[in-house]
């Protein structure tokens, strides 16, 4: 475990984590009003909750981001140099990100403007997210100094991670609020009209993601060689950067993946066909798919930074 | 404007005995951890046929580098807070009023100049002894080099007198940044890019 850029790793991770998830529920918006089956307000019912999550998500993630800075009296220094510093753009749209979120999620809770008006603002949130997993990859893509980090990998790194841990965690996020609102009750066949809609709404949008999952998961397990590959043939720090992905942490982190991507999402997709009549145990996959998943990224995430081996002396 | 200021190693005279590094880190009063001029001992070797019998050829030789106040300096390209100062005579400093400790810089530099103090919560780096210099003597590294290895001036009269080389192994390569650097190299000097030695005793000294 990289200890020392632990700052860095939970920002990383929670911060992409909230892109994604914010990207992902904007789809299943998009998908279930297309199709028409459910009305725009009992849709939100069911997605806000996720919504809020994303921005207890992106708070956690700037306050860890805060830990890794040595002298924060300074900090407002940050974007001065947005002219060259990529790190001074990520500051910028991470924040720009979490404001607009946030005036979306208010709009969200107490319904003001129309809808038309807040999905403009999703949209417009969504694309400063996409802006913000970018910036954050070019600052390691542009540091020729450090191999392992300046190459094509690291977005497309970062962009998987946020697209696999976004859609899991959504996938988590509405199953758990299927189970709360139906905590209380012991026979589940008793399910209102309403209710039953609502878990067919979901188990749709549960079966694209564990579609997306499996895609992703297919991504790492491409990827991953041609890095390794690309590095094993690069100068003495690159090597030295290709050994990190070797030994007990990075096997454990694949299998965490790949058993939460793949085999979980195979049973989130089998059980979402089935959930009509009791949701329990798709959201006991789709939270246990969530919770390796993010385990394993968290573990991956750790090698990256192990991997800041530069060139030179 | 000004000129530009950089470094000169005459790598064929070091013999490692790293009092520049010393006579830099006594100046400065440099923690435990940050080392703004390091001396590395670069080794390799191969065997020679010679007739029926083989032969070890090997070799050994030291490199001396603080900043090179590059002409390309990634690090004031990387810095968020603009602490990362280059002023009119190259030469790159760290504004402490500025600077909040991101580290940013010491990933992005190819030879480890900003260095990270955690009792300040600042980055530190090599600012050509700038308070010698203005009372005219030699930065502390140049004045303490018991085999004149090292010296220091404006780069191009170094240039003019040295060369132009700025890398050898195991340096970056020099279109990184633009090291403002002369090296007259060692014999057994290496091109960068066709390395077959390594770095030893890393963490001597």
């Amino acid at each position: 475990m990289n200890v020392h850029e632990l700052p860095m790793i939970i920002f990383t991770i929670l911060a992409q984590m909230s892109v994604g998830a914010f990207i992902v529920l904007g789809a299943i918006q998009v998908v279930a009003r297309f199709r028409g089956r459910i009305s725009g307000e009992q849709l939100d019912r069911l997605t806000d909750p996720a919504l809020y999550a994303v921005g207890v998500t992106l708070v956690l993630g700037l306050i860890a981001s805060i830990a890794h800075l040595g002298s924060l009296g300074n900090v407002i220094n940050v974007v001065r140099n947005v002219g060259s510093s990529w790190l001074s753009w990520e500051i910028v749209l991470g924040l720009a990100f979490a404001a607009s979120g946030f005036v979306f999620a208010a709009t969200q809770w107490f319904k003001w403007g129309s809808t038309g008006l807040r999905q403009a603002l999703a949209g417009i949130t969504a694309l400063l997210g996409i802006a913000l997993i970018g910036a954050m990859s070019m600052i390691y893509t542009t540091l020729e100094a450090v191999p392992a980090w300046s190459t094509w990998v690291t977005p497309v790194q970062f962009f998987t991670t946020t697209i696999l841990l976004g859609a899991l965690a959504v996938g988590a996020d509405l199953m758990g609020t299927i189970m709360w609102r139906q905590r209380r009750k012991d026979d589940v066949d008793g399910m209102s009209e309403a209710e039953a809609l609502d878990l067919q709404i979901i188990s749709t949008a549960l079966r694209g993601i564990a579609v997306v999952a499996i895609l992703m998961l297919g991504v790492v397990f491409v990827v991953t060689p041609l890095h390794l590959t690309a590095l094993s043939q690069g100068g003495a720090a690159a090597v030295a950067s290709a050994q990190v992905f070797s030994g007990g942490w990075f096997i454990t982190r694949l299998l965490l993946v790949f058993l939460g991507a793949g085999l979980l999402g195979l049973f989130v997709f089998r059980f979402a066909r089935e959930s009509q009549s009791n949701p329990r145990p798709l959201a006991v996959v789709a939270t246990m798919a969530f919770g390796l998943v993010f385990v394993g990224e968290f573990m991956g995430r750790s090698l990256f930074y192990d991997q800041m081996i530069r060139i030179g002396m | 404007m000004s000129e530009k200021l950089g470094f000169y190693f005459d790598q064929s005279r070091c013999n490692g005995c790293r009092a520049c590094q010393v006579a830099c880190k006594d100046k400065h009063d440099l923690p435990v951890g940050i080392t703004w001029r390091r001396v590395v001992e670069y080794q390799g070797g191969t065997w020679q046929v010679d007739g029926d019998s083989f032969q070890p050829s090997v070799f050994a030789s030291y490199m001396s580098v603080s900043c090179n106040h590059c002409e390309d300096a990634v690090c004031v390209q990387v810095c968020p807070t603009t602490a990362m100062t280059q002023n009119e005579d190259g030469v790159v400093w760290v504004d402490d009023s500025k600077c909040i400790g991101c580290r940013y810089c010491e990933w992005a530099c190819p030879y480890s100049a900003p260095q990270y103090d955690a009792d300040q919560g600042l980055m530190s780096k090599c600012d050509l002894c700038r308070d010698y210099r203005a009372a005219g003597d030699d930065p502390a590294c140049v004045a303490a080099c018991p085999s004149r290895a090292l010296d220091w001036g404006p780069i191009d009269e170094l240039r003019a007198e040295h060369g132009e080389l700025a890398a050898i192994e195991p340096l970056p390569d020099a279109s990184i940044t633009s090291p403002n650097f002369v090296i007259t190299p060692h014999r057994d000097a290496q091109p960068v890019g066709t390395g077959t030695g390594h770095i030893v005793h890393e963490h001597e000294g």
